[in-house]
């Protein structure tokens, strides 16, 4: 209840607040987005399947959320910002779409 | 971990910390530990992860949501500034027609106060039209140059009909209208402008993408090229012209637009932008009693009128007349 909660007051705090996202941050903000979801989708999961743990949640979050848009950054360094990105929404998307389908087991035990 | 990477990909979604996790924390409560620790702070530090991706989830839709617009508006605020700008150029030229003929009204006015100042005038008038400085009108040609007129075909998709442009060999290019603007010259047209463009001796007819730039001014088809000349003699030396000839085949080839008129009366607006920019007239030419009657004729600035400027032109349509 409380996380979904925290959830709600963090959509609000981001509209009201309007932060400006620096031009140089911009890229990584899908790619974040997406890995953010990935941790968003396994936490409920993990919770459905009885082995949730918060401290392994936010850690994952966080770092999704870095490792993804630095393994970006890297790519754009290199020159490959393209592909890499395509790579990890791939990848994270995979993971979203098998954690969303266990989801759905345990909620429609279909 | 022994399987592929491919396989672990697409079977495990899960992050295998919530089972390591899952694991310690039944180990810890076999051994007899107390799990209680995870609760405390553990319901915190969700909320702020959550907190966190609910700000991060916000925080994308709004960069998204503002963006698209922005770009709307600065494609907007830069299409307003061009279309300012170009009403401003079209406000400044229309101000400098008027102010040179203000200004050749000006020096006529003072130069018929001499007999020397006669003569000079009327060198000055022959050289200003010869570097079509000022409008002049006289009989001649009007030639229409066109593209190929856009064909009417029948949408396979919606039935409509749809208008498709001529492809590339339809489209007359900047060296098309070079060429049939140098045949004019050299079949003794003394004045031409194309699309109301007068050509100075420093004119230039380019492309710049798709478009052709006469003098920086971009025009586009039909072009009419204007042409004062004696019309008896101007019309059988341009007919007979290769260029002439080359674009009455390409009528019949890739169906441009292509056709010469005789016309009795044309008036040709003078050059603008002409300007020496290195050379200096020589000494000893300008009359001195100049200056002494202009500040006499300078208050009679109340009739800016445009219309007021053709009665200077026709004086300057003798020249070519004389030069024929």
């Amino acid at each position: 209840m409380i996380a979904a909660l925290a959830m709600v007051v963090g959509v609000v705090l981001g509209l009201v607040l309007e932060p400006t996202v620096p031009l140089w941050l911009q890229p990584y903000l899908p790619i974040a987005v997406v890995a953010a979801l990935d941790a968003v989708f396994g936490g409920v999961r993990a919770r459905l399947d009885g082995i949730f743990d918060s401290k392994v949640f936010v850690v994952s979050f966080v770092s999704n959320v870095v490792v993804a848009a630095l393994v970006v950054f890297l790519g754009d360094k290199l020159g490959v910002g393209g592909q890499l990105s395509t790579g990890v929404v791939v990848v994270l998307g995979i993971r979203i779409f098998g954690n969303a389908a266990a989801i759905r087991r345990h909620l429609f035990r279909a | 971990m022994s399987t592929s990477l491919l396989d672990d990909l697409l079977s495990d979604h899960l992050d295998k910390g919530y089972a390591e996790a899952a694991a310690r924390r039944a180990e810890r409560r076999a051994n007899g530990d107390e799990p209680a620790d995870a609760p405390r702070w553990g319901r915190p530090l969700l909320a702020l992860g959550l907190l966190l991706a609910g700000f991060l989830l916000a925080a994308a839709y709004r960069a998204t949501a503002t963006q698209a617009p922005e770009s709307e508006r600065i494609r907007q605020a830069l299409m307003r500034d061009v279309q300012q700008g170009s009403a401003t150029s079209a406000t400044l030229q229309r101000q400098a027609a008027d102010l040179s003929a203000r200004l050749v009204r000006e020096r006529d006015n003072a130069l018929t106060t001499s007999e020397t100042g006669d003569r000079v005038g009327r060198q000055v008038r022959q050289l200003e039209a010869a570097a079509a400085l000022v409008p002049v009108r006289g009989p001649g040609l009007t030639i229409l140059l066109g593209d190929a007129a856009p064909r009417d075909q029948v949408d396979p998709a919606s039935g409509d009909r749809i208008a498709v442009p001529p492809d590339d060999n339809g489209r007359l290019q900047d060296r098309d209208l070079q060429s049939v603007v140098n045949a004019l010259w050299a079949a003794g047209a003394e004045a031409v402008s194309i699309n109301g463009q007068r050509l100075a001796p420093t004119t230039t007819i380019r492309a710049a993408g798709e478009a052709i730039l006469v003098d920086l001014f971009p025009l586009s088809s039909p072009y009419t090229i204007a042409a004062i000349g004696n019309p008896d003699t101007l019309l059988p030396r341009f007919a007979d012209s290769a260029a002439a000839r080359r674009y009455q085949s390409l009528v019949g080839v890739y169906g441009i637009r292509f056709g010469v008129h005789r016309s009795t009366d044309v008036q040709l607006r003078a050059a603008t932008g002409t300007e020496l920019r290195y050379a200096q007239p020589l000494g000893g030419t300008a009359p001195a009693p100049a200056p002494a009657s202009e500040p006499s004729d300078g208050n009679t600035g109340g009739e800016p009128r445009p219309g007021a400027s053709p009665p200077v032109p026709s004086g300057g349509s003798r020249p070519p007349g004389g030069g024929s």
